[in-house]
């Protein structure tokens, strides 16, 4: 029973990794730019695209092709600010809700169409490689993209803090007008932002290309968990959305193990509600950014 | 409801049909500028393809066509249809698109257009009720692989030559028989409308056949992980899974097993676990898993024939749904012999009176079709098959296996 217990845990913690890099994305474009972007799981999409193409075509390792999908989709996130957000930040809620989720729908259907809806998969020689300790046993491809994930949040945060581009987007996502009147360049700054914000979800794509398989539908699945996320560990807060990303792939693997496969959502969602009820602004609306 | 996962888990999608829809009309003058060209002959004869050629089953769709093309080019090479002086088939090939609304509208333009002396079709089961409730209205004979029982109910221009729906749970509890003595099975199913249904019959069938179902656990389907509900199979002391699950759910499922080295004979009953993509998605871990298949390639000789020359053409094997159709095929060419007319009823009639042991016709498991008041092939049976060696080898029931049951 505690073995079952702990490894309902181990399972959570380690895809709650993967929740963690797109669910940051999300945060950080809503904490800098102030705009929530829809289209943040067909960027994980194109993500897991490029790995398999690379790793089909040329037989480069997932987990190598990272070092490809991350600028490529930092590449992506510069022009979509540049060419597309920033000509509705003006306009209010609406249009902005409007163009990144036609982005989501746009990106979907071009991927259909590009890609077919099969599945793609690629076999790696660790994709069914575990590491037993004890009575738990880890997945290496998941224990990997964990760490990866970890380490890729650790260093988002040595960037937020330690360099002066970290903390002029921190300044604006703080305060714009201020942060304008001390000469810090929010075009440049939200360039960034959503830059690093699709880096990530690429990341994620890639970390989840040995052990999941590719299809134009696929960010969907990891959004909507990246959403609750995002709301649970307070809009913006990038340390609540890695810790509540966390929190919810346990919830998920315990809801399912305890209660029945088809209500592991239900956990999240309850805790979801209750967070909204008790804190409405999420369990770490009083936590400093 | 066998075929219907397929079909249900394009509803699930319905962002992607949208997007085959607005293609859609491309699609569809594509496809009729092919069918005018090809029946510019004049001793031809139209019969009729429904199949899902765009949209989010094109693949196997295509697999389809490809069968299909190939059954009239044998029959055409073979002399064509001689009591209509050597008339040749001329194959017109219909996209339905995995959608009620267009596969309707296409039956019914394909019907009133060509005036086909026959219909095969449609893949999925929720698709073929629809064509075949249209092909009843309009006095067209229709054959189908699909499998839903209810395509047997008020018909009398739809034939079904392979086996139904309720016969596919009875030989899949059968052959958990093979694997143990004292079969303990888990069944884990997708909380939608063919999960359910597929694993009720499961369950209401198991204690007939002695079987002890240890767990009956459905889940949402689109997993982000499938180790916890492995976790719990696992907590179950199964010795034999039951995965009513599509494509995308299986691998992970599959994964997850090989993951915690959980040794458990897996049975993934039929649709999407016998097909090609199964193995090129799921590798070397599709090695021993066992299937449900109202056909399969080594079932007989002429089966084997036909395959080698489909695998040469087309790179992979002939799958259940595909070679079926061939055997759809020669049925029908059977029947424009005896009725010596290519007129819906007549052909209707004999096809109604058919009954063949040998030929491609009879390519079929039992080797005989002769079809029922119903419309059902009295002597149709489902068979077992297990991924040997990158391959679909029939091993169950006795009388059709052709290979030795790998056990793990």
């Amino acid at each position: 029973m505690l073995a079952t217990l702990a490894q309902a845990v181990v399972n959570g913690l380690l895809i709650g990794g993967v929740y963690a890099l797109v669910s940051i994305g999300v945060t950080l474009i809503f904490g800098v730019v102030k705009i929530v972007n829809f289209a943040q799981g067909e960027f994980l999409m194109i993500g897991m695209y490029i790995s398999f193409f690379l790793a089909s075509s040329f037989g480069i390792d997932p987990l190598l092709s990272l070092l490809i999908s991350m600028p490529c989709l930092f590449a992506v996130g510069v022009l979509v600010q540049h060419f597309l957000i920033r000509r509705v930040l003006a306009l209010g809620d609406m249009p902005q809700i409007f163009l990144t989720f036609a982005l989501s729908l746009l990106l979907i259907n071009l991927a259909l169409l590009l890609f077919t809806a099969n599945y793609r998969t690629v076999q790696t020689p660790y994709s069914e490689l575990t590491i037993h300790i004890g009575p738990l046993y880890f997945a290496v491809a998941k224990l990997i993209a964990f760490a990866i994930a970890m380490l890729l949040s650790g260093l988002l945060w040595l960037f937020l803090h330690g360099t002066d581009l970290g903390k002029a987007m921190r300044a604006a996502a703080q305060n714009r007008e201020v942060a304008m009147l001390m000469g810090i360049n929010p075009d440049r700054v939200f360039c960034v932002a959503v830059g690093v914000a699709l880096a990530l979800a690429g990341a994620a794509g890639s970390l989840l290309m040995p052990f999941y398989p590719a299809y134009p539908l696929v960010g969907q699945i990891f959004v909507l968990m990246a959403f609750v996320a995002v709301v649970l560990g307070t809009l913006g807060n990038i340390t609540g959305a890695l810790i509540a990303s966390l929190m919810m792939g346990i919830a998920e693997s315990l809801g399912v193990q305890f209660v029945g496969a088809d209500s592991g959502l239900i956990v999240v969602f309850v805790m979801l509600l209750l967070t909204l009820a008790l804190r409405p602004n999420g369990l770490f609306g009083g936590w400093a950014r | 409801m066998h075929k219907s996962n397929r079909y249900t888990a394009a509803k699930r999608l319905d962002r992607r049909d949208f997007l085959a829809n607005s293609c859609g009309i491309l699609a569809a003058s594509a496809i009729t500028g092919f069918g005018i060209r090809s029946s510019a002959a004049a001793d031809t004869i139209n019969i009729g393809g429904l199949y899902p050629v765009t949209g989010s089953f094109a693949q196997i769709g295509q697999g389809c066509v490809n069968a299909a093309k190939l059954a009239v080019q044998m029959v055409n090479d073979a002399g064509g249809i001689k009591s209509l002086g050597g008339a040749k088939l001329n194959l017109i090939v219909s996209d339905v698109q995995s959608d009620p609304t267009v596969t309707r509208t296409e039956t019914d333009r394909l019907i009133s257009s060509y005036r086909p002396a026959a219909i095969h079709g449609a893949f999925a089961s929720a698709l073929t009720l629809i064509a075949s409730e249209v092909a009843e209205r309009a006095k067209t004979p229709l054959l189908t692989g699909s499998s839903s029982d209810q395509l047997n109910k008020d018909r009398r221009y739809t034939f079904t030559p392979f086996s139904r729906a309720s016969q596919f749970a009875l030989a899949q509890l059968q052959m958990s028989k093979l694997v143990s003595d004292q079969p303990k099975v888990a069944v884990i199913f997708e909380n939608t409308a063919f999960g359910t249904s597929t694993s009720n019959g499961l369950r209401e069938q198991a204690p007939a056949q002695g079987v002890e179902i240890v767990l009956f656990e459905p889940y949402s389907a689109g997993l982000s992980d499938a180790s916890p509900l492995i976790n719990k199979v696992k907590a179950s002391g199964a010795n034999m899974l039951f995965p009513v699950s599509y494509l995308n759910d299986l691998i992970l499922i599959i994964r997850a097993i090989k993951q915690v080295d959980l040794k458990i004979a897996i049975n993934g009953g039929s649709g999407g676990f016998v097909i090609p993509d199964f193995y090129r998605n799921v590798g070397n871990a599709a090695e021993g898993l066992l299937g449900i298949a109202h056909w399969n390639h080594d079932i007989n000789e002429n089966a084997q024939k036909v395959n080698a020359a489909y695998q040469k053409q087309f790179g992979e094997f002939l799958f259940e749904y595909a070679g079926g159709l061939v055997a759809q095929t020669f049925m029908i060419a059977d029947a424009l012999e005896r009725a010596a007319s290519a007129d819906p009823q007549k052909v209707r009639d004999a096809l109604a009176t058919l009954e063949v042991s040998e030929g491609y016709a009879a390519m079929c498991p039992g080797g005989r079709v002769k079809f029922g008041p119903d419309g059902k092939n009295i002597y149709a049976h489902p068979v077992g098959v297990q991924w040997q060696r990158g391959d679909l080898a029939t091993v169950f029931p006795k009388e059709d296996a052709r290979a030795q049951l790998i056990k793990a």
